[in-house]
């Protein structure tokens, strides 16, 4: 996922702070091809309009991320509010020198989602095949991808990329990871969940993952 | 976890939240310091994440990007915010207002103020072309008022000439010459007593100008004490006629005499005599 352009970061503290929508429509034009970390950037200065950038260029990612963790649209959207309002707020948190933005953000989306699950006590089982992503009842009754294109094409090709890793995956190992990841488990809940042993879960886990990078590897 | 380096277990674990969290907490402050194994969590991580990516995406509802925009302080406000901008935006152009109509009422106030300088300017303009007018008219009065005192004057010395005439014809009357005291006085002169209008008349003429602090003063011996009739001063042309009342309870009186006395008149006799004449022969 890489985005080209020639940013100015200084230039852009003085853009669009006056909350005005179709300023900040205008302005957002302006930083269409910024990359992550100079939009990032430009929101520690206080830009509105890089962050309405960064907001249409993610929220799709957050928003279904936040619906795979929790299974619930209002949850999912209540969940995604909070992500992006807190990195209006606090996008120091993120450093560019430990690794991408959308890492990190996945990372984000992810804990604050299963932080979530948890405080409801809602641990969701999901065996995790593939083609099934949670609720699928809620799920079925959402907009998808089908109906709307994607905010960039850069986001669209690394998608393309990504799922042929998944694809790749042996089922098993993509339903411990994705139990992992997106319901909060524990190795050893994973474990339970399944009825097998914990060595074969961590074996999963792990070759699942080593696959995915080296699917990933230079493609991404 | 500082002192010893990530393993990619580890680092898998972290990217997919499996770790316990003071462990997960390690290793980000280990790789803070260690490129290498900052290397490592990265990769791992962007295969985490790669299963977000992958996922099938789904748009939210379009009423969010305005919950995440307002809450974050930076889309427009609501219709009540809106409602105050309006209300403080009608402030401001009531104040607009305010100040125009203002500024018209001062500018009317100043028109006629103009106005009225206007017409002050042309008032004294008429003034001042009436003055020449008024300054004419006051000096026509004033010559009419001399004319008015000359006419008197000329008037009382009708009178007067008229009433010396009628002495001078009277058989009551009695008229005696008047001498110089020295040869230097050129003028003449003439005393008529007329008994019957009891009055006095002192008529001379080349008789010279006195100084300005003197005067001539008529006297009349009386029994040897010199009794005042009046002073007087002869016109430019050194013409004099003084006329006066004979006092009452003047029974005698022996001559009488003319001096130049301090102007005003003096109580007692003591300047030098100009004229004398003689009333002992005069009837009584």
């Amino acid at each position: 996922m890489t985005w080209q352009g020639n940013p100015d970061v200084s230039a852009a503290r003085n853009l669009n702070t006056s909350g005005d929508t179709s300023a900040l429509r205008q302005g957002a034009d302006d930083f269409a091809s910024w990359p992550d970390n100079s939009l990032m950037t430009a929101i520690v200065a206080r830009n509105e309009s890089a962050f309405a950038v960064l907001y249409d260029r993610y929220v799709d990612l957050v928003y279904s991320a936040s619906l795979r963790v929790l299974g619930d649209a209002q949850l999912a959207e209540d969940a995604t509010q909070d992500i992006f309002v807190r990195l209006w707020r606090r996008p120091e948190s993120f450093v560019a020198e430990r690794g991408r933005f959308v890492s990190w953000l996945m990372s984000v989306v992810r804990n604050r989602a299963v932080d979530e699950l948890r405080a409801r006590g809602r641990r969701r089982r999901r065996e995790g095949g593939p083609g099934s992503e949670g609720d699928e009842e809620t799920l079925a009754a959402l907009p998808s991808d089908t109906d709307d294109p994607l905010s960039t094409a850069q986001l669209h090709e690394e998608q393309v990329v990504v799922r042929g890793a998944l694809v790749c995956l042996p089922p098993d190992q993509r339903v411990a990871l994705e139990l992992a990841y997106f319901s909060g488990l524990t190795q050893q809940e994973i474990a339970l969940m399944l009825h097998e042993p914990l060595g074969t879960v961590k074996t999963r886990i792990r070759l699942g993952m080593q696959k995915l990078r080296r699917s990933l590897r230079g493609q991404v | 976890m500082e002192s010893t380096h990530v393993t990619q277990e580890q680092a898998d674990e972290f990217a997919i939240g499996s770790l316990p969290p003071e462990v997960a907490y390690a290793v980000i402050l280990h790789a803070d310091t260690c490129a290498a194994c900052r290397d490592i969590v990265g990769e791992s991580q962007r295969a985490a994440a790669a299963l977000v990516i992958g996922l099938r995406r789904y748009a939210p509802p379009e009423r969010l990007k305005g919950r995440v925009l307002r809450d974050a302080g930076i889309t427009r406000p609501g219709p009540v915010a809106w409602a105050a901008r309006l209300l403080t935006a009608g402030a401001g152009i009531a104040a607009v207002v305010v100040a125009i109509a203002s500024f018209a009422g001062l500018v009317s106030l100043r028109g006629q103020v103009d106005e009225l300088r206007d017409g002050n300017a042309q008032l004294q303009t008429n003034i001042d072309g009436a003055l020449p007018t008024k300054v004419e008219l006051a000096a026509l009065t004033r010559r009419l008022s001399d004319t008015e005192k000359n006419n008197a004057d000329l008037l009382a010395a009708a009178l007067g000439d008229r009433e010396l005439l009628l002495a001078l014809l009277s058989p009551d009357s009695d008229v005696a010459d008047v001498i110089p005291v020295n040869d230097s006085v050129n003028a003449i002169g003439r005393f008529v007593w007329d008994d019957a209008q009891k009055k006095v008349w002192f008529v001379a003429n080349k008789l010279a100008a006195t100084q300005k602090d003197q005067t001539y003063q008529l006297w009349v011996n009386s029994g040897g004490r010199y009794i005042s009739l009046g002073t007087f001063n002869p016109d430019a042309a050194g013409y004099a006629r003084y006329e006066t009342v004979v006092p009452q309870g003047l029974k005698s009186y022996e001559s009488a005499v003319v001096t130049i006395e301090t102007a005003g008149g003096a109580s007692e006799r003591s300047g030098p005599s100009v004229f004398v004449t003689d009333l002992s022969r005069i009837r009584r």
